[in-house]
């Protein structure tokens, strides 16, 4: 469980790190090296050269842009978390946040390493997919931005460029007063990777009827899936859980689930519509609570 | 426990002295010791489960720098003897390194010498293999059938096929109202270390020694590894004083000696394997039984079992290793706790392409138990009555022991049915119940575990001549030696390796007790084989019995000597001297008395003043035979396995998420009967890691194989320990029926906890899936797997 060799650079600016890269199509940026570093051990990945991004001031921040927190590429998972502005204005990111890896690994692991992975399975993946979240990135000296929506294209595999440096994530703020969040999970042991995931934010009138929602699946299908039918249906509504469930059925009725070790297609789909539900009905209630 | 204790120090609620050094991250392991100018072991593995070796290109890496050698199999093969098997298998050759043939996935093909692991890893992918892979055999069933062999030279894939029968059993099951039959499974998984195994070795050719250093476990590992790399074994010197990182069984580590060994003679060099997570998973040889069985039993309306046929097929993987052992052990203890009387057992051992299977915490038994278990159930289930009362009405009752059980073993002591009144009303079983009915009324599925079970503990062999008649090997002995220097100050000397089972602070215990000084004075260290006693080493759940019971014998010999010096000194016979806290005195006379220092210094430097023709000093050894003795089988069979038996019963709630399968263990409680505790810190640490390891057993761990035969759960992503998350909180209720065979009164304690919490989570799971008319008889009973056999269940389809 030793890496093969690699050269190793720690760039002190994001266009140094971009030229790194651009230098050489083996090599890869790290930064808190919680999935990559496994992977070296076990000569799954075999970079030529370690970009370490760690270090590079402009890339760790928690900014109020006004509409939208951005949250810069390399800042720790531990650090989001308890950031005040995460926690005030992004409740769904809040919530899932305690379920990334292990308290150790979250110290370490990064926002934008987790995005850049690109891991169904990755809560804070499923957030940016569910919340519609932006991720920007610098190559060639110049910014680029995509919707989460077209960034993520298959199992580990993302629309960044290889010479490119994710450079924040830009989590959209709900500025209704009723906002509630809901996340549910499954996994054989508590913080492994999830079999399924689900995860809802809702916004509610003053008369409990849902005004705007949002709905996301992890860890089923290849990517993270947004189930909008489902919130569309839901519009001008309270909570009604059969009809919850049957949209919800129905919106996963053409996903092809995934099969491994761990779980049976059929497993995810059944859990899918499970957690799928459990989780709108917190989010409603959540959203009940607040006045 | 409240009771008056009749001892000073053992049974006290003393600290364990080696958790200083290991809590502060100060033991020493193998792994530690690094002479100068060490070189690192890489090893090229198979990736088919079975393949011809048809090349091996060593060239590419051989000009690496840094590299020093890359052995192959054929080599390897000339220059040593096959590793020692079990059963007389000669055809079924196992070696460290694969000669021609690759029988599993992760199978040693070559090895890298290089001057750090890094390299030697690179080196290792540059050495070019060309194979031509074969037919392979993954399923036991099948391999028995036929079909694939994984040895051809064998003939078939059968080990082990032998069936005993004890007792009238047709006829017993003729005479049974009812009878019941059902397969239950055991899946394939081990106790895994948290260090992997090491060995360190370094050849002096001008004395010619093998200094070896090792993360061991193993009985006859010096005489072994010796034999295999045709040494005299008085060259070889393995070095016993290291600590060893978690075992259980599985450090054994043969392969890696003989390998490691045969490199440092060669090159001159000293030598180290560290396995990787991934060779010690995939090829350390280090998994545990794979173990179907087929269990019908023959009962009354009341419950009553009075015949049992058990057949059990395990699948030991691609070589004959130890384990097919693993299926004699348990028949020390075949019918369990229970009065069954008959028996007819047949035991197969079955050759796959899988990784070779090792011996496993409780060596066997702990599957048997969970098989025994789960069929007392199903015969309560059959017959409406409470689980707990069957157990009630077949358990043997405290009046009965000693009591010989059909295939020859006497249970020397117990009172099971007290241990279970105890454990109920300290777990308020009433409460459980009702606990289990506001769950199922909530929607949720519930149900209470039980599992009652023995713990046959000290160690015999007499399982190697009841399945190998070419073995006469019954039994093994423990040793101790105790010095007491002249300045007074007393070192005892253990003669194995230990992995975390306090024998430092057993030994230390025992020969405080008996000499009346602090325990905490008595200095314990251990020696090198060449320096040894005859020992053997922790298994079988014997150290409590056999390494305390050396200590004991030798502390006395150290006694009764320093009353033969005081008697002789004082003029004085013996008989009329008393010892107390280290003195010697004569209650009658109470000037005449001779304290420790003055009994030191008689022994070491006065003497002119021993009793004449004594030996000057003092230092003894006892060589401890293990109580009863070992003895050979008779023609059917009938052997006393191991001499002392401990007791368990388990009692817990599980709740399961009918829409999600997950199940959750709410309430954990353990009834457990050791005889007499030395250490009482010792014992709840070994009965809680026993069942954090038996909920891992049962709900999470798998070396699953893929259907190309390769091992799918390779690391710890993959292959689930339970965390701090999943085992719950566990209560330990302790009960203590001495075990009249040993010194205190003390039983085995090693594999506690392990025995039964499989059986117990499998029958609480079940208990909840009840009302839904299914079982799942088959370990480990993943999330997913109780998921969609509940999804199936409601959806109306036919139950698994």
């Amino acid at each position: 469980m030793k890496p093969a060799p690699f050269e190793y650079s720690r760039p002190s600016s994001v266009d140094e790190a971009c030229a790194l890269l651009a230098a050489d199509d083996g090599a890869r940026l790290i930064a808190g090296g919680q999935t990559l570093v496994p992977l070296m051990a076990m000569r799954l990945a075999r970079p030529t050269r370690l970009v370490d991004i760690a270090r590079i001031p402009e890339l760790a921040f928690v900014r109020d842009e006004g509409g939208r927190i951005a949250i810069g590429a390399t800042t720790r998972q531990y650090v989001a978390e308890h950031d005040p502005l995460v926690r005030s204005k992004l409740p769904l990111l809040a919530r899932v946040l305690p379920y990334v890896g292990h308290g150790a690994t979250r110290a370490r692991g990064t926002v934008g390493g987790s995005i850049a992975n690109g891991d169904a399975a990755a809560e804070i993946v499923l957030v940016a997919a569910t919340l519609g979240a932006t991720l920007t990135w610098r190559e060639g000296g110049n910014d680029f931005e995509m919707p989460a929506s077209e960034f993520f294209l298959g199992p580990m595999v993302t629309a960044l460029p290889l010479p490119a440096c994710l450079t924040s994530v830009r989590f959209p703020v709900w500025p209704e007063r009723r906002v509630g969040t809901g996340f549910h999970e499954v996994n054989a042991r508590q913080s492994d990777f999830a079999f399924v995931s689900a995860a809802a934010q809702i916004a509610l009138d003053t008369d409990g009827r849902c005004t705007r929602a949002a709905i996301g699946i992890g860890a089923a299908a290849a990517i993270p899936l947004r189930l909008d039918a489902v919130a569309e249906a839901m519009l001008g509504m309270p909570f009604e859980e059969a009809k919850v469930r049957a949209s919800a059925m129905a919106a996963l009725a053409d996903i092809e689930f995934m099969a491994d070790l761990h779980a049976s297609a059929d497993y995810r789909r059944r859990v899918a519509l499970t957690l799928a539900v459990r989780a709108i009905a917190d989010a409603f209630q959540d959203a009940a609570r607040r006045v | 426990m409240s009771a008056p204790s009749k001892f000073r120090f053992v049974s006290s609620d003393r600290r364990v002295r080696e958790d200083r050094r290991f809590v502060v991250g100060k033991g020493r392991f193998a792994a530690d010791i690094v002479p100068a100018g060490l070189k690192h072991v890489a090893l090229v593995t198979c990736p088919h489960p079975a393949a011809q070796i048809v090349s091996i290109d060593k060239s590419a890496a051989l000009a690496m720098p840094g590299v020093h050698y890359v052995l192959d199999g054929a080599e390897l093969a000339q220059a040593t003897n096959p590793l020692a098997a079990g059963l007389d298998t000669p055809n079924v050759p196992r070696r460290p390194l694969a000669v021609d043939v690759a029988r599993y996935a992760g199978e040693w093909v070559a090895a890298v010498v290089a001057d750090t692991r890094a390299l030697a890893e690179d080196a290792a992918e540059a050495v070019a293999v060309d194979y031509d892979p074969l037919p392979f055999v993954l399923d036991g069933e099948a391999a028995y059938r036929g079909g694939v062999l994984v040895h051809e030279a064998h003939g078939t894939n059968v080990l082990l096929d032998r069936t005993f029968v004890w007792g009238e059993v047709d006829k017993d099951f003729a005479a049974s109202p009812h009878t019941l039959r059902h397969q239950v499974k055991w899946g394939r998984s081990a106790t895994v270390p948290i260090e992997t195994f090491v060995v360190t070795a370094q050849w002096d050719p001008w004395r010619e020694m093998l200094d070896i250093w090792a993360s061991i476990q193993m009985p006859k590992y010096p005489d072994q590894a010796a034999m295999a790399l045709k040494l005299p074994m008085s060259s070889v010197r393995v070095h016993y004083d290291v600590d060893v990182g978690g075992s259980y069984g599985v450090k054994r580590g043969i392969k890696h000696t003989v390998l490691v060994g045969y490199l440092a003679r060669r090159l001159g060099m000293p030598v180290r394997l560290v396995e990787d997570r991934l060779e010690n998973m995939r090829g350390g040889d280090m998994h545990g039984p794979e173990r179907n069985f087929d269990v019908e039993v023959g009962f009354d309306d009341q419950g009553i079992i009075r015949s049992m046929r058990m057949r059990a097929l395990d699948n030991v993987g691609a070589y004959a290793g130890r384990s097919p052992f693993q299926l004699g052990k348990p028949v020390g203890a075949i019918v369990g706790p229970y009065r069954i009387k008959s028996v007819q057992y047949q035991a197969i051992a079955v050759l796959t392409n899988k990784t070779v299977q090792e011996a496993v915490r409780a060596f066997g038994q702990s599957p048997t138990n969970y098989a025994i278990e789960r069929t007392v159930d199903e015969v309560a289930n059959r017959l409406g009555l409470d689980r707990l009362e069957v157990r009630r009405r077949n358990m043997i009752r405290r009046e009965e022991f000693p009591y010989l059980i059909p295939s020859g073993s006497t249970y020397d002591s117990g009172d099971y049915h007290t241990v279970i009144d105890k454990v109920l009303a300290h777990a308020g079983y009433e409460d459980m119940l009702a606990e289990r009915g506001r769950l199922r009324a909530q929607g949720m599925l519930a149900g209470i575990g039980i599992a009652a079970c023995l713990e046959p503990s000290g160690g015999n062999s007499s399982f190697e001549p009841l399945l190998n008649p070419k073995v006469g090997t019954t039994t093994w002995m423990d040793s101790c030696r105790i010095s007491v220097d002249l300045v007074g100050s007393i070192t005892a000397t253990m003669h194995t390796t230990s992995a975390g089972q306090g024998h430092e602070t057993l030994v230390g215990t025992v020969v405080g007790e008996v000499l009346e000084v602090d325990p905490e004075a008595v200095r314990v260290v251990r020696a090198d084989s060449l320096n040894s006693l005859p020992s053997n080493s922790p298994v079988g759940s014997r150290m409590a019995i056999m390494l305390g019971g050396a200590a004991f014998h030798a502390a006395q010999k150290i006694k009764d000597k320093l009353i033969a010096i005081a008697a002789h000194d004082l003029g004085v016979p013996a008989e009329r001297l008393t010892y107390k806290d280290g003195g010697v005195f004569d209650p009658s006379a109470p000037d005449k008395k001779r304290t420790w220092t003055e009994l030191v210094t008689v022994a070491h430097r006065y003497i002119h003043r021993l009793p004449p023709g004594m030996e000057p000093g003092l230092s003894v050894s006892h060589i401890m035979p293990v109580p009863g003795g070992g003895g050979l089988p008779t023609a059917d069979g009938r052997v006393q396995m191991y001499p002392c038996y401990s007791f368990e019963f388990h009692l817990m709630l599980v709740a399961i998420d009918p829409d999600l399968g997950k199940p959750e263990i709410r309430r954990y409680v353990i009834g457990h009967d050791c005889g007499t505790v030395i250490n009482p810190k010792i014992v709840r640490g070994m009965t809680m890691g026993g069942i954090a390891h038996g909920i891992g057993a049962a709900l999470y761990e798998e070396f699953a194989y893929s259907q190309d035969g390769l091992l799918m759960a390779q690391n710890f992503m993959d292959y689930l320990l339970p965390s701090a998350h999943e085992v719950p909180p566990v209560e330990i209720v302790h009960h203590e029926t001495p075990s009249p065979l040993t010194v205190f009164g003390q039983k085995g304690s090693g594999e506690s906890g392990y025995l039964g919490a499989p059986a117990a989570v499998a029958s609480a799971v079940n208990d909840a899936l009840r009302p839904l008319g299914i079982v799942v008889n088959s370990l480990p009973m993943k999330v997913t797997r109780l998921g969609d056999a509940i999804a199936a269940a409601r959806e109306g389809k036919a139950a698994t």
